[in-house]
């Protein structure tokens, strides 16, 4: 007879895990041969190995160790803040962390890059997290990339913030409301920050008030004023983030794209974490220079770059290796995605209230916010697709649909057809769910990206060869 | 059944019913609204009659689900279909609003793919602080100027007063109503009651008063007396009196109700003496009970415990379309907070409108009324 085996309660949360398991990353050194590479592989569990030896790829090595480097500080300082007098505070990915790293008493941690890190990084890719928020009623529909992490929080003894702040109203209803079932269900206060749906000058204004009001409840909270000083030096790092953020842009127009598939996720995973901090602006510099190296040495992982792809929202983050790595075997360049669509303005550093107006205007222009916060959310959506696909010369456009992403579903098929209309991109629309591997089989999307490139992408661009070489023969 | 509710029974089983087609012979513009959070006041202010978009449990969404996604809540899409399909093509305006992220897809779609000839967008804070309410204060007066710019009459204090007086008859006719099914033998079932709020909304308050006022009258005297169980229902947007029949038919009794289409839409009375569009932004921003706002879980939960001990209730059935961010998060933390308190709560996540999904419902409720039906 068969012993009943009984599972014991996972009652480690992610934030734990994960933390622990970067700083496990954070003790390798900056350089590892790929012997090192391999020996280290075999001591860790399938799924994290599976994730870091895409990450470790040659090419992608220096940028993923000073990525991963990054996280390490910013998970370590997270899990430090309570012994130092500080208040952990959850935010969501659409509120730039700057502004909390100019407190001294306060530390943001980030829900959905913490969902996105369990899923890239732990065994089992954090679906317990998602099951356990599943346990309390809560719907299949929920958006998984707070839920994992939240779930965690909601059902475990993981790492728990001192505050909330949600600012997703207007955005993202799943993710605003979700925000205010953990706040109400561990009583830890929400500050909540709105973006009026009013591209006029008064609904932008209104947002600014609406920034201020959030600064001031913020400096309350923490028993802390948030002076010129404090301001100063985190305004001036953010600017030489965006500045190394345009440089990346800018590499991204060459062809073959010299900037790896995975630093399009690593860029964003700076901007919502370490962004206008010391670690922010070496992560970004190390991305810079390697993609200047590749550049000048005219590397690309193809023979040749077959399609550049604009995917127009998230990603799928639970198998690196079979999404950004095997498009670039494939020549698929991987130019960026809706969450990296940062549109950052300098900052004038003159004054206290020309910081934080600057700040708010980062905060207006966050992915998700700018687009589908906007008055019209596929006119502002498209707007900021289009420009970027030009921008980047991209020939098609990849809507990975992840389900729980119901304001942009919802206007999809406008962006699909003005796409095509207006500039010629193609948009493939693929189901899924961004972070859950359960709900997403990776090899249906290859083989979906794979035809979409052959039939509609290769042919067109064909086709515009021909057209182009016609017109030269013709002038000459 | 009575003469006047087998004539609201009639108004209200069809979108252009009678009512709105007379009103439009006779020169009349209507103006389509979906949101709660819309103030219908400002519309009938400048003589056009407003018009609560419904989809009365319409199943069929092809042309719909061409333009949506089937990550839609299925409410939306209906009503999206049948703005596509002609049903609504008696509507002179549509006022939008950001009630949620499917409402505004589905009027984005709406005007992308066949444009109205008046369309205005009312923008509704999710939260209520002081700068929220001055905002919405500049809004309301900017709906009331478009508005009366589409009806080519400048709208004045009076005729927003007038406005304000005559739909607050309407809520409080209406409240009357609620206030009589506390009886232990109410005059009117769920269904019926359903049946007057979309009434409220789909002719001129003339009409609706006179109706309401006629079948009040019948009513008195008589009850339901035939049930097992006192019935709350909560929840997302459900302008379907057959899933109400449904749950009725089981035994149960729906006394009252905490819905976008029911009690939230005219509980709260208007202060009729302050500034008019003061006082709209205050009701239709201050006094809104709806999941989203994201900072009131506190009072709609408040809301809900008092509906429970007024109507004397044996059990609260929290009902939401399926895809429904908003609903589908409050009802769990509606369920926890009640759940907690001893009340029994049947979450119940469905498809709008679609008979393929009946079964399962009835299935559901009936285990939910045999749970708490030994209480009565």
């Amino acid at each position: 007879m068969t012993a009943l085996k009984v599972a014991a309660a996972p009652t480690v949360g992610l934030f734990d895990r994960v933390s622990d398991l970067f700083a496990v990353i954070n003790m390798l050194p900056d350089t590892m041969s790929d012997e090192e590479i391999t020996g280290l592989m075999k001591v860790l569990p399938p799924d994290s190995a599976h994730s870091l030896t895409a990450m470790l790829k040659p090419h992608l090595r220096e940028g993923s160790l000073a990525f991963m480097k990054m996280l390490a500080g910013w998970l370590q300082q997270a899990k430090e803040a309570p012994e130092q007098g500080k208040k952990a505070v959850l935010v969501p990915f659409n509120f730039p962390p700057e502004l909390l790293h100019a407190f001294d008493n306060a530390y943001p941690i980030t829900s959905e890059l913490l969902s996105s890190l369990g899923v890239i990084a732990l065994e089992g890719r954090g679906e317990r997290y998602w099951d356990m928020a599943r346990g309390l009623g809560l719907p299949d529909h929920i958006c998984s990339s707070n839920s994992i992490e939240l779930g965690s929080m909601l059902a475990s003894d993981d790492f728990r913030p001192q505050a909330l702040v949600s600012s997703a109203a207007g955005s993202c209803d799943i993710n605003a409301k979700i925000h205010e079932f953990v706040s109400h269900y561990h009583d830890i206060p929400q500050f909540l920050l709105e973006k009026p749906v009013d591209d006029s000058e008064r609904g932008i204004e209104q947002f600014q008030k609406n920034y201020l009001l959030l600064v001031g409840r913020l400096e309350e909270f923490f028993e802390e004023d948030l002076t010129y000083e404090k301001l100063l030096p985190v305004a001036e790092k953010t600017n030489r983030c965006a500045e190394l953020f345009f440089d990346l842009w800018d590499l991204h127009k060459a062809s073959p794209c010299p900037v790896p598939n995975l630093f399009a996720l690593y860029t964003y995973g700076v901007r919502f974490s370490m962004w206008g901090t010391d670690a922010g602006i070496d992560c970004m510099n190390t991305m810079v220079d390697v993609s200047k190296r590749r550049l000048a040495a005219g590397e690309y992982p193809a023979e040749r770059e077959v399609a550049r792809c604009l995917l127009v929202y998230t990603s799928y983050y639970f198998d690196l290796a079979n999404l950004f790595n095997w498009m670039e075997s494939k020549g698929y360049s991987y130019l960026a995605d809706g969450l990296g669509l940062l549109f950052p303005e300098p900052i004038d550093t003159s004054s206290r209230e020309s910081i934080l107006r600057g700040l708010a205007t980062e905060a207006i222009n966050m992915p998700m916010t700018r687009q589908v916060g906007g008055e019209s959310m596929s006119m502002s959506w498209l707007e900021d697709a289009l420009y970027v696909a030009k921008e980047l010369n991209a020939d098609c456009a990849i809507y990975s649909g992840h389900h729980s992403c119901k304001q942009t579903w919802s206007v999809l098929s406008i962006l699909r057809t003005e796409m095509m209309e207006r500039a010629g991109v193609p948009l493939l629309a693929l189901e899924g769910d961004s972070w859950l591997e359960r709900m997403t089989p990776m090899s249906a999307i290859q083989q979906r990206i794979d035809e979409f490139v052959t039939n509609v992408v290769a042919s067109k661009t064909e086709t515009t060869r021909r057209k182009v070489g016609r017109k030269k023969r013709e002038e000459a | 059944m009575s003469d006047s509710m087998q004539r609201i029974k009639e108004l209200t089983a069809t979108i252009e019913n009678e009512a709105v087609r007379s009103w439009k012979e006779g020169g009349g513009k209507v103006f389509g609204y979906a949101c709660v959070a819309t103030p219908p006041e400002i519309i009938e202010a400048a003589g056009v009659l407003p018009y609560r978009i419904r989809a009365l449990g319409n199943p069929d969404t092809d042309i719909a689900d061409s333009h949506l996604s089937r990550f839609n809540c299925s409410f939306c899409r209906s009503c999206l279909q049948l703005g596509l399909d002609g049903t609504y093509d008696f509507l002179d305006g549509l006022i939008e609003t950001n009630g949620c992220d499917h409402l505004r897809g589905m009027f984005e779609n709406w005007q992308y793919v066949k444009p109205v000839p008046f369309f205005h967008y009312l923008k509704v804070p999710h939260l209520v602080d002081e700068g929220a309410v001055e905002y919405f204060v500049e809004e309301i007066a900017l709906y009331r100027d478009a508005i009366g710019e589409a009806a080519g009459k400048e709208i004045s204090d009076e005729d927003l007063r007038g406005a304000i007086a005559s739909q607050e008859k309407i809520r409080a006719s209406l409240r009357d109503m609620y206030e009589s099914r506390k009886a232990e033998e109410p005059p009117f079932t769920g269904e019926e009651a359903l049946a007057l709020v979309l009434l409220s909304s789909a002719v001129s308050s003339d009409e609706f008063l006179e109706l309401c006022s006629a079948v009040v009258d019948e009513r008195k005297g008589s009850g339901v007396g035939d049930y097992n169980a006192r019935l709350l229902l909560i929840g997302a947007a459900t302008d379907e009196p057959m899933l109400v029949h449904e749950m009725e038919s089981l035994g149960g009794l729906v006394v009252s109700d905490a819905m976008c289409y029911g009690s939230r839409a005219f509980w709260t009375p208007i202060d009729t003496g302050a500034d008019p569009v003061r006082a709209i932004a205050s009701m239709y921003l201050e006094q809104l009970l709806c999941p989203r706002m994201y900072e009131d879980f506190p009072r709609r939960l408040q809301y809900v415990k008092d509906a429970i001990e007024e109507w004397n209730v044996d059990g609260v059935i929290a009902v939401h379309n399926k895809f429904c961010d908003v609903h589908g998060v409050d009802n769990v933390q509606m369920r926890l907070a009640l759940e907690k308190e001893g009340m029994p709560v049947l979450t119940l996540e469905k498809e709008y409108g679609s008979a393929a999904d009946a079964g399962r419902i009835r299935t559901r409720v009936q285990a939910f009324l045999e749970r708490i039906g030994g209480r009565r």
